[in-house]
């Protein structure tokens, strides 16, 4: 449904906020609630196939709580595995979906570590054109 | 979204832009994963004195490279193959288990990470030592501690780099190739114009074809010798076919980028060993084979410029440092899913969706290992790429008998599969299994190694080499004895009847959806 919240959920602590506050927001938007698991493996090692199979059943696994939460919340939702990289996957999700905002989590860590360790918050923030929301842990 | 087109153009719909940057980044993609992996300036860097030391090989170096491209390029054909029957299949450890079953596939695996933590001693002494040099730190770059220390701090920081998972953008991993390119490139063009010109050193040699001539070796154990030390320098270049990525035409891509990067490796091999021993003869590479592109970059470029090619050889190694890690613990985290490793290692961290517990062990055993040749061995660099080399031999060996025994009943199917299928990896497999058997018989007598130096009697390399694969057959045992059935009870598997026909099957990604 167009002007739903995506939510890159991970399973996280700081993914948990996100989606609480995803929730929380829903229902008073009268949106849906999707739930994304982004993932990718670099393809240059060799042996994907592995790689990939145990990302999307982490996926799986995770977005299934997620799923969870919203029932319990009462708020629609639906989950979406994606590969490729988290920001841009989460972008491109959201285009696709015509999503209102993308709300993720955030470790509260110093921005040169985010930018270092390559935080998902801190990239979202830059390239993405539609509002980011994020929460921390 | 409005596009601005130039008058009389048709617009581009973003999907059709989109599609279009897939492409085009997917070719460029696999072809700098292919020649970055195999790390040019850092190969050539911590071999090229080491191929012309070695007796009987002087100036025929170039030749030497020549020769040890051919069975690579054969198994190449493998690794394509392999990977076209099924493009997520993976790399030794899967298709060894499932062409020639359990024992076949753990073996391989087995050598894959003993071949990747040894190389690791090597990149971090390469690294350690220019490093030093780098900043000019000469006393030392010479001192076995330093540069131990430095070097262990290097396999630290690239393992922290793949747990984390931090990964270079597209363009940048391509500008630092091209880079690095551009300056080997720069070096080899100014030593030759300046053997021409005659301000090169006092010992410089015109360069002549029979440089290239490897029939000009007398001696077949020096041939022997330098080409086991040479496939290390194309070693990662088979990435280039097993890349199936973003490319749309993925039955096209990772040919075409594959020939390209054999056509840039081999130029720039060629190139810069005629350069290099053109400038001053080879004896100045000999006498300083353990940083010979530091020293003849300081001659060629004088002194500010020569830093470039420090830096150079530096990002290689970097670059190599990742594409050597990755591999081993994507090995390490696939047998231990398939049950032929404890499971712990195949843990992935929750954040950084990455093999942590792989990888930080590989780290591990590649500082322990690390350290504990630089206690032991006389000549670190080159007891590790000839040990790297036997490694090497064993397990793209056992790759290429792999891909023909897989598809033996597709062989017959048309000419082009014969050859490609068939021939050309079995033929690969065989010379590199000869180039195993012969080395070990030559190493096996330590006045043959390049050091002189012996260990129990026997060159090191062949210690290394031999010892760790024994100690692998008997660790593959135990884990046997201790049950484990559902790995070495698997069969072999055979292609599909029909599985060479047609279009390759579609990257399983595409198909990942909805959860």
């Amino acid at each position: 449904m167009a002007g739903a919240l995506l939510v890159g959920y991970d399973g996280t602590p700081g993914a948990q906020a996100a989606a609480g506050e995803a929730l929380r927001l829903a229902k008073p938007l009268g949106v849906d609630v999707v739930f994304a698991f982004a993932y990718w493996a670099n393809p240059g090692g060799g042996e994907i196939a592995d790689m990939l199979t145990a990302l999307r059943e982490q996926g799986n696994a995770v977005l299934q709580e997620a799923l969870g939460l919203a029932e319990q919340a009462g708020v629609p939702a639906r989950a979406e595995l994606v590969e490729g990289r988290p920001s841009s996957g989460l972008v491109d999700l959201a285009d696709e979906d015509d999503a209102q905002m993308i709300v993720v989590g955030s470790y509260g860590e110093k921005p040169l570590k985010g930018a270092l360790v390559g935080s998902t918050a801190h990239k979202l923030l830059h390239l993405s054109e539609r509002p980011v929301l994020v929460v921390r842990a | 979204m409005d596009t601005v087109t130039p008058a009389g153009a048709p617009a581009e719909t973003p999907a059709e832009a989109a599609g279009l940057k897939a492409g085009a980044l997917g070719f460029i993609s696999s072809l700098v994963i292919g020649v970055a992996s195999t790390a040019p300036g850092y190969s050539l860097a911590a071999s090229l004195g080491l191929v012309v030391a070695i007796p009987g090989i002087g100036l025929q170096a170039p030749a030497v490279l020549l020769v040890a491209f051919v069975p690579m390029l054969l198994i190449a054909s493998a690794y394509y193959y392999m990977n076209r029957a099924d493009p997520d299949c993976g790399t030794t450890f899967s298709w060894a288990t499932r062409a020639m079953g359990p024992w076949a596939g753990w073996i391989g695996g087995w050598a894959i990470i003993v071949a990747d933590v040894i190389v690791m001693a090597n990149l971090a002494q390469i690294a350690g030592l220019y490093s030093f040099l780098l900043v000019g730190w000469q006393s030392a770059a010479a001192s076995t501690a330093a540069v131990t220390i430095v070097g262990v701090v290097w396999i630290a920081i690239m393992t922290w780099i793949c747990v984390i998972g931090i990964e270079l953008s597209a363009r940048t991993q391509v500008g630092l190739l091209g880079a690095e390119l551009v300056t080997l490139a720069l070096f080899a063009v100014i030593a030759l114009v300046k053997v021409a010109a005659g301000t090169a050193g006092p010992n410089a040699v015109s360069p002549s074809l029979s440089w290239l001539n490897p029939l000009a070796i007398d001696s077949t154990s020096a041939l022997i010798g330098g080409v086991l030390v040479a496939i290390f320098i194309y070693w990662g270049w088979d990435s280039t076919v097993t890349v199936n990525e973003e490319s749309e035409n993925s039955s096209e891509g990772p040919g075409k980028a594959a020939v390209l990067a054999t056509l840039i490796l081999l130029g720039i091999y060629l190139i810069v060993s005629v350069a290099a021993q053109a400038y001053n003869g080879t004896q100045e590479l000999i006498d300083n084979s353990d940083d010979v592109l530091s020293v003849l970059g300081e001659q060629v470029f004088g002194s500010p410029l020569d830093k470039i090619l420090i830096i150079a050889v530096l990002t290689s190694a970097a670059a190599s440092t990742q594409t050597t890690i990755l591999p081993t613990t994507r090995t390490s985290y696939s047998m231990a899913r398939a049950k032929a490793l404890p499971e712990s290692l195949g843990a992935i961290h929750p954040r950084y969706l990455t093999p942590h517990v792989s990888t930080i062990l590989m780290g591990g055993f590649s500082i322990a290992w690390y350290v504990g040749l630089t206690l032991i061995s006389e000549n670190i660099l080159f007891d590790s790429i000839a040990a790297l080399g036997l490694m090497i031999a064993f397990y793209y060996g056992l790759t290429g008998y792999a891909c023909t025994w897989y598809y033996r009943h597709e062989l017959t199917t048309s000419v082009k599969n014969f050859f490609f299928v068939g021939v050309a990896p079995t033929t690969g497999g065989i010379i590199l299994t000869w180039l195993f058997i012969k080395s070990c018989i030559d190493l096996s007598k330590p006045e043959n190694s390049e050091s002189g130096s012996s260990w129990f009697g026997i060159g090191p390399p062949l210690v290394i080499g031999i010892g760790f694969l024994l100690f692998g057959v008997v660790l593959m045992v135990l884990w046997r004895a201790a049950g484990h059935r559902d790995f070495f009870q698997r069969t072999q598997e055979i292609a599909q009847p029909g599985s060479l026909e047609g279009p390759p099957p579609s990257h399983p990604a595409e198909t990942a959806g909805v959860a």
